[in-house]
């Protein structure tokens, strides 16, 4: 069926339907600057995007090995032991007398080096031995958290350097009412009371987060390589038969997955400036099996984007923050985001790609 | 298989013993081993403390075992199970202070916990079968739902004030034998020497023998009876079991509601358990429900598995539990085993497709 | 024919163990400790349990220290320590006021003498006759009267006026409870201070860190935050760090780990609580084995008092025995 066919008010209904979700996050945005205070400022925006980026992350690595098919349960666990990882190797060289810098970048390179190795795994399992993706990475879940828990003896490593903090909640301008702008840091003749009305531009934090997924988006669109993603997830064996290495392809797949969650567990650390596994309550994994999903991807694979994900994550988020500034207990916001993610699969399922331009 | 020697044949069939029964012989290694090296496990008490320990891992996995079965996954047992403990808390609490004896309160929280809990997996069947949404989206959907209606009904608050005699159930045994003085049912013998209570061995904890009534029912259901066999179908061939006339949609609604129902009864044994109503009753049980239940033989394709298998995963997972703790060893090291044990399990099942049960115990 | 073996073979166990049950029960008394979390006054406490029951001669087990709070974690671990068979009494910091009476009462019931170490179940009276009445003691700071005199200090230290705002753990432990209760009253005799909010972080640092920079976001006027545990207080500060209002927002924290010393020491705390974790292990043994051994009677609450590092007085010699210093193994 071509667009043309249609007429104007089931056209207008579609293009609700494929884009609910930038609906759905401008009402809320809507919402909650009438329910919680101070809701609409570049504060809330910052806090929004700060406390996001290492979910954002989690939920780019998911959208790969969804679209390729798959699931990826272990990046929430894998996120705590790269934390971990990375806090203990800032602190101890940090300790031993080298420069905050050094200690960071050896942290943040080892940190993330480490962290493809639970990927390389997962994609061993899931191509090589045909585990089921949610067993295989369920079982490296389990031994991420171990590991994590060993290393760090269950205490979150402390004594890391303060630049961490700074680089983690830092920003790349701030600009103070009245006074004017600095860059990198905050103004150095700033008095106390002026502290509170300092806004900060483009936090370090997202711009890190959002770099790589850009790189990975632009990735999984426009080069052959996500073309093969789509491909494998869509029909695995037409895929092989194309002549597609999938076995490969997975293992690579499950390897950016990795790949991310490690870079948000360096980024974990950065922005609480201490090392610490992921808690049980947290189910991270799952949340950033709901954006992706929120995004328009299907568990049965072949669909999705990064841009999707992106939105999902931030529906997530303005829901999160929205109720804490609301007032509201943030138990009704698990009702929410549960309510959200079902009606994402019947609006996507209601608007199949029968129809294109 | 055919044309194998006789010799090989002989191996083979060592081979497909050890395969068919690795899940046993692995639980009863793992108890030696602890018993060895550990004090005083390898005792009574000890061992009925696994048993009460995995209770709540034990039911959340007899139902998610249907539900896996037929080839779906419910991740919303766990916080189901905590929206039923502070269901039948509330109940209690409300009951016992409109004045009503405290066996009628316990007795309609657990009855009305238990019919109430069915609802959470009516919808999650209704959107897996009528909806087409996957049952991973749906039942993580249920999870958000359930976990936010039961931290809304309690305020975040664990649920006080319910009646003593629920203690006294969750915490009892069935009999108490004195060595010297015999038996006794549902106490302990009256005036006891506090120097004498050590001596005094119960027996057959009640939670326990609560759930396996329930979890040997529903076994039997599964693995002789005609909607057993209807599970085992949908869960191997769904075009194939609709084609031979099997009401898929109503079926796969009731296999839902199975695992919900399961999951409330878990509610409801915390509740007796622990006094008290709290939202997070089972968060950290749902995860090693799952891997119990594939542990124990089921594939998440559908199709195999079956309750005494799961029975056999959960009590790998409680003994390895308890015997770290007896042996004082750090429990990290809990996670990497339990991860390890699964993908092994997996693996088996695979290079051994034969020595999986299809269907029966 | 496999199924009969099995049986068998499970039988003779069953009846090996019937008969090995009752066998030679240990000559020294053993008590073991279960904490609430890991976390370095929790460990403390261990050590102070541990030192004092090899100086009289008692053995100890240590139980492994569960990973997050909340009785769904203790629980299992308290009955597998129970279920050893050689120990005398149980010191536990219980991880719920309600839940843990009844699985505690069974343990009791079995034999097993229990002390409640910082925190206590129930309404922590030991001494009327009630359900919870059965524990020997409990031996915790006055974590009432701890509120209370950080809130006067925290008031001092903002000048009497202005918002305040708490970052507490659970809303069902007794100490942290006690320790919002007291802050509350003693906040009330200054009119011109309000309490803005307070917060359930669940003993995770990180969620801590969240809720006081969302606090900070809806009240940018706080100038005064009270962390009721080390876990909140850490995470309050380094929102408030990462806020840049170090110095500008007050900051009383509850428990002197090495890192809020360290952030005492530079200007990111303002007031720092002391308890006595090794001390109250010390008298957990110590009264134990004045119990077990000499038949002695046990007070229902033993109350060590606490300590407050202010930035004067940080770095005297005789204050550094109460920093929580973790053992060096």
């Amino acid at each position: 069926m071509l667009l043309s066919e249609l007429s104007p008010g089931q056209r207008f209904l579609l293009f609700l339907g494929r884009n609910w979700v930038i609906f759905f996050l401008c009402f809320l945005c809507v919402l909650f600057s009438f329910t919680g205070a101070g809701f609409l400022s570049p504060k809330t925006l910052n806090n929004i995007l700060i406390t996001s980026s290492p979910a954002l992350l989690l939920a780019a690595g998911e959208t790969f090995v969804i679209i390729a098919g798959g699931i990826d349960l272990s990046v929430g666990f894998v996120r705590g032991l790269i934390s971990v990882i990375s806090a203990i190797i800032i602190r101890d060289l940090y300790a031993a007398g080298y420069s905050p810098y050094i200690a960071i970048f050896w942290g943040i390179v080892v940190g993330i080096g480490v962290g493809l190795l639970p990927g390389l795994v997962n994609g061993i399992l899931v191509a090589k031995f045909r585990v089921p993706p949610f067993i295989a990475t369920l079982g490296i879940y389990g031994v991420a958290n171990g590991v994590a828990l060993r290393l760090s003896q269950g205490f979150p490593i402390t004594f890391l350097p303060p630049e961490v903090g700074e680089i983690g909640n830092g920003f790349v301008a701030y600009f103070l009412p009245g006074k004017g702008y600095s860059f990198f840091r905050r103004p150095a003749e700033i008095l106390p009371e002026d502290m509170r009305n300092l806004i900060g531009i483009a936090p370090f934090a997202f711009l890190i987060a959002l770099l790589f997924i850009l790189i990975f988006a632009f990735i999984l669109s426009r080069t052959v390589f996500g073309q093969h993603t789509y491909a494998v997830g869509g029909n695995i064996d037409a895929a092989r038969r194309a002549g597609i290495p999938v076995d490969r392809h997975l293992i690579k797949v499950y390897t950016i997955s990795s790949f991310f969650a490690s870079l948000s567990g360096v980024l974990a650390t950065l922005v609480f400036s201490i090392g610490a596994p992921t808690q049980f309550s947290s189910s991270l994994e799952l949340f950033a099996v709901a954006a992706v999903v929120i995004g328009g991807a299907s568990l049965m694979g072949g669909k999705g984007s990064m841009l999707g994900t992106f939105l999902g994550v931030l529906v997530l988020s303005v829901l999160e923050i929205g109720f804490l500034m609301s007032g509201i207990l943030p138990f009704y916001r698990y009702v929410a985001v549960g309510v959200t993610l079902i009606a994402a699969v019947l609006i996507d399922q209601s608007f199949p790609e029968l129809v294109y331009d | 298989m055919m044309s194998t020697s006789l010799s090989t044949r002989e191996n083979k069939k060592w081979l497909y013993i050890l395969g068919k029964n690795w899940t046993i012989l692995f639980l009863l290694g793992e108890a030696i081993v602890f018993s060895w090296m550990g004090t005083g496990f390898f005792s009574i008490k000890n061992f009925q403390n696994i048993l009460v320990a995995s209770t709540t891992i034990l039911l959340l996995a007899a139902g998610e075992t249907f539900v896996i079965i037929t080839g779906g996954i419910d991740l919303s047992v766990g916080f189901v199970m905590g929206l039923c403990c502070v269901i039948s808390a509330k109940i209690m609490v409300t009951l016992q202070a409109l004045g009503l004896s405290p066996v009628i309160c316990i007795a309609l929280g657990a009855g009305g916990t238990l019919l109430l809990g069915l609802l959470p997996g009516l919808v999650n069947g209704i959107l897996v079968a009528k909806f087409r949404v996957p049952p991973f989206i749906a039942t993580f959907g249920m999870y958000g739902i359930a976990y936010g209606v039961s931290e809304i009904l309690c305020n975040s608050v664990p649920i006080a004030g319910l009646p003593a005699l629920a203690g006294f159930i969750g915490n009892g045994y069935l009999l108490y034998y004195l060595p010297g003085r015999g038996f006794t049912w549902f106490s302990p013998p009256q005036g006891i020497a506090r120097a004498e209570i050590r001596n005094l061995i119960p027996l057959f904890p009640n939670v326990f023998m609560l759930s396996l009534l329930a979890i040997l029912i529903f076994a039997f259901i599964l693995s002789r009876t005609v909607f057993g066999q209807h599970t085992y179908a949908v869960g191997g061939n769904i075009d194939a079991a609709r084609r031979a006339g099997i009401p898929v949609d109503r079926h796969l609604i009731k296999v839902y509601m199975i695992a919900s129902f399961f999951a409330a009864m878990g509610g409801v044994m915390y509740t007796l358990r622990f006094v008290t109503g709290r939202a997070d009753a089972g968060a950290a049980r749902m995860l090693d429900s799952i891997a119990a239940v594939v542990i124990g033989g089921a594939s998440l394709y559908g199709g195999t598995g079956n309750i005494i298998g799961s029975l056999i995963g959960t009590l790998i997972i409680g003994v390895l539990e308890t015997g770290m703790v007896n042996l004082g060893l750090p429990t990290h090291n809990k996670y990497v085993y339990v991860g390890v044990i699964l993908i092994l399990a997996v693996l088996i099942d695979q290079f051994f497709p034969e020595f999986v049960e299809k269907g029966g115990t | 024919m496999k199924k009969s073996f099995l049986t068998i073979f499970i039988v003779s166990l069953l009846v090996l163990v019937l008969v090995g049950g009752v066998l030679a029960q240990e000559k020294k008394p053993k008590i073991a400790y279960i904490s609430g979390i890991l976390d370095p006054f929790q460990v403390l406490i261990g050590e102070g349990i541990k030192d004092k029951a090899a100086e009289l001669g008692m053995d100890v087990f240590i139980a492994e220290h569960p990973k997050a709070w909340g009785p769904e974690i203790q629980v299992p671990i308290l009955e597998a320590v129970a279920a050893r068979g050689d120990i005398d009494l149980i010191a536990i910091a219980p991880t719920s006021q309600e839940a843990l009476i009844a699985p505690l009462k069974r343990i009791h019931d079995s034999g097993i003498e229990i002390i409640t170490v910082d925190t206590y179940i129930g309404d922590g009276d030991y001494s009327k006759p009630s359900d919870w009445s059965f524990p020997l003691a409990y031996i915790g700071t006055d974590n009432f009267q701890g509120g209370v005199e950080v809130a006067h200090h925290l008031a001092e230290m903002i000048g009497k006026k202005g918002k305040v705002f708490v970052e507490t753990t659970n809303p069902d432990v007794s100490s942290v409870v006690e320790r919002v209760e007291g802050f509350k009253k003693g906040i009330s005799e200054y009119p011109d201070i309000e309490l803005v909010g307070v917060e359930y972080c669940l003993d995770v640092q990180e969620k801590a860190q969240q809720q006081v920079a969302a606090a900070l976001q809806a009240h940018p006027d706080i100038v005064g935050i009270f962390g009721t545990n080390l876990y909140s207080a850490q995470g309050a500060y380094q929102a408030v760090a990462n806020a840049g209002l170090a110095g500008v927002v007050k900051i009383a924290a509850w428990d002197a780990t090495e890192d809020l010393i360290k952030a005492l020491n530079e200007g990111q705390v303002d007031l720092v609580l002391a308890q006595k974790p090794y001390e109250i292990g010390t008298l957990a043994a110590e009264w134990a084995y004045k119990y077990l051994v000499e038949g002695q009677e046990v007070p229902k609450r033993i109350v060590p008092g606490f300590f407050f590092f202010t930035r004067d007085n940080v770095d005297d010699p005789e204050a550094q025995q109460y920093i929580y210093r973790m053992p060096q193994d």
